[in-house]
């Protein structure tokens, strides 16, 4: 089992989404919690629901004919009801040495970040010159053989089988991981 | 420049009749004089653009100076096998690499900031509840509380002994030279937290029969250990380049000379399966050239030096390939190659000549 990172910030967030709609007239999501607040208040013993409205306290009492006994759902609601915004974690405090700290580091993860990018977009400049000096030697070049001044230009120009179906084998899609295969590299692979 | 500037440029370019140096090419020999209407910025048969030029100004005096090189519809008649450009021949040869396999090992700055945002997000996260994932009294629950009884009450297995709501919250830092962020450290975790702790039937298994879980192969293999450089499983997180050792003793990028009858590309193709065997499942990337390296010519003393160079120059153009699988095999190979090395980057320097190495520097990716 792994740890529920995602979950819980998912379901936090999503609280936090659904409360401004509450305060507003949004019927789906007042009835929506509406029913659930007699179940959260069964075990804990009889705490006042969050949603508590005018138009919910009536669909309440058609909630308390169908009671919903599944310990699964049970569960799931219990579990849901610790997500109010009132037990959630405050934001982050930090008194003044830590905030400084904190804005230390973080300069430091841009600064890294920024290093990083730039280093590779030098790379890609490099790597357009490169090529570039290369197609106008190309372009000035006569031959092979009889052919004219630029004609290996234009044909290393062309797009043939670039584009479509085969254009890019499968095997390059192959993502990078942090640890090898078992057999790192096919030394065999025959034609 | 405004409209009006522009047409002045070109009315003064339509009436000179003087002789013109490209500015592109700075030639020493002028080429005739196009005007604007005509002239290009690509490449073409340059003969019979000028006779249609000619055709079409008629008010314009004949192009002043002769054209520099033959007529070219005379030579199409004569084979001549790559002797066209009286100083350069030229080549082709393919830059082969491997991909990197891995990815790139972060730095001790980038893990302990994951480590760091991690211990934040714990912080402001919801506590973890329990019930939610493990039914009570079930072997995966119990399986649960032991390994959280080892990790002193910390539900993240990652993190290191932190609780986010004691007493001691406000500690969220890790010491200096703790070896927590380490990514060795946390595939360590990661495997101890995956050991099954409990039986089925809810009995807690001695440590001695534990089935212990399947370590991740090395980052380092057992080429990079030996240093063997013909290995492709060497160097798995950088890009590996195919070099070969020639005839002269020289390592170089495996490259052959342009047929007649061939583009770039095929005599790539046919130069690496002449060196280094077909079984090698390969791509070409493209058919433009990645880079380019060119041999001076060498002219000699005396009358013929201007005319004809004594030696001359090579002009050899590299295409990229990839390698997805496969080995090279020199042996048979019809090109005289003596020795082969997948390098990275850094070990290219080692190997290529001073100029060589400049010439095809800039190509190289970044990791």
């Amino acid at each position: 089992m792994s740890f529920p990172f995602n979950l819980r910030g998912l379901a936090s967030r999503l609280l936090n989404l659904s409360r401004p709609i509450q305060t507003t007239t949004a019927p789906s999501a007042s009835r929506c919690l509406s029913t659930t607040s007699p179940l959260l208040n069964t075990p804990k013993g009889g705490k006042k629901p969050q949603s508590g409205g005018a138009a919910s306290g009536k669909k309440r009492g058609k909630g308390k004919n169908a009671v919903v006994q599944d310990p699964k759902i049970v569960n799931l609601l219990q579990s849901l009801s610790t997500l109010s915004p009132r037990r959630i974690p405050p934001p982050l405090r930090m008194a003044r040495n830590r905030h400084l700290r904190h804005w230390t580091i973080h300069r430091g993860w841009l600064m890294f970040r920024r290093k990083q990018r730039d280093e590779r977009e030098r790379t890609f400049m490099k790597q357009y010159q490169s090529m570039s000096a290369a197609c106008e030697e190309l372009r000035l070049t006569r031959g092979p053989g009889a052919r004219p001044e630029g004609y290996l230009y234009r044909v290393a120009m062309e797009k043939k089988g670039v584009y479509g179906h085969h254009g890019v084998p499968i095997e390059y899609a192959r993502a990078q991981t942090d640890t090898p295969a078992k057999v790192a590299w096919n030394h065999d692979w025959k034609r | 420049m405004s409209a009006a500037s522009r047409g002045g440029n070109a009315v003064s370019a339509l009436l000179r009749s003087s002789r013109r140096v490209c500015s592109q090419c700075a030639r020493s020999s002028p080429r005739p004089a196009i005007p604007l209407t005509t002239r290009r910025y690509y490449a073409e048969q340059t003969t019979t653009t000028t006779t249609t030029t000619t055709e079409t100004a008629a008010p314009k005096p004949p192009p002043p100076s002769p054209p520099p090189r033959k007529d070219i519809s005379s030579e199409h008649s004569i084979i001549v096998p790559s002797q066209s450009d009286s100083a350069h021949y030229i080549s082709a040869g393919i830059i082969l690499t491997r991909a990197p396999l891995l990815t790139r090992e972060p730095t001790p700055f980038e893990a302990a900031f994951y480590l760091y945002q991690k211990r934040l997000n714990e912080r402001l996260a919801v506590p973890f509840r329990k019930n939610l994932y493990f039914r009570t009294d079930t072997a995966s629950d119990l399986d649960w509380r032991i390994k959280v009884r080892e990790r002193h009450g910390v539900p993240a297995k990652d993190i290191g002994r932190y609780n986010p709501r004691g007493r001691t919250a406000w500690n969220d830092e890790v010491l200096t030279g703790s070896p927590l962020s380490a990514p060795e450290t946390i595939v360590e975790k990661l495997l101890a937290d995956a050991e099954t702790r409990v039986s089925e039937d809810g009995e807690e298994i001695a440590e001695e029969e534990r089935v212990p879980v399947e370590k991740p192969m090395p980052r380092r293999t057992e080429a990079d250990e030996k240093n063997d450089v013909r290995r492709l499983d060497r160097a798995l997180d950088r890009t590996l380049y195919l070099v070969v050792k020639g005839k002269d003793g020289k390592w170089t990028f495996p490259a052959g000379r342009v047929d007649t009858s061939e583009a770039l590309h095929e005599t790539a193709s046919r130069v690496l399966e002449q060196t280094a065997g077909v079984n090698m499942n390969t791509w070409m990337v493209g058919r433009v050239p990645v880079a380019h390296y060119v041999k001076r010519p060498s002219f000699g003393e005396g009358e013929t030096a201007k005319t004809a160079p004594e030696k001359r120059g090579e002009k050899t153009f590299f295409l990229k390939g990839r390698i997805m699988a496969g080995q090279v095999d020199l042996t048979g190979n019809v090109r005289g190659v003596t020795d082969f090395q997948w390098l990275i980057k850094d070990e290219l320097r080692e190997v290529f000549a001073t100029d060589y190495y400049h010439s095809i520097r800039n190509m190289v990716e970044l990791r």
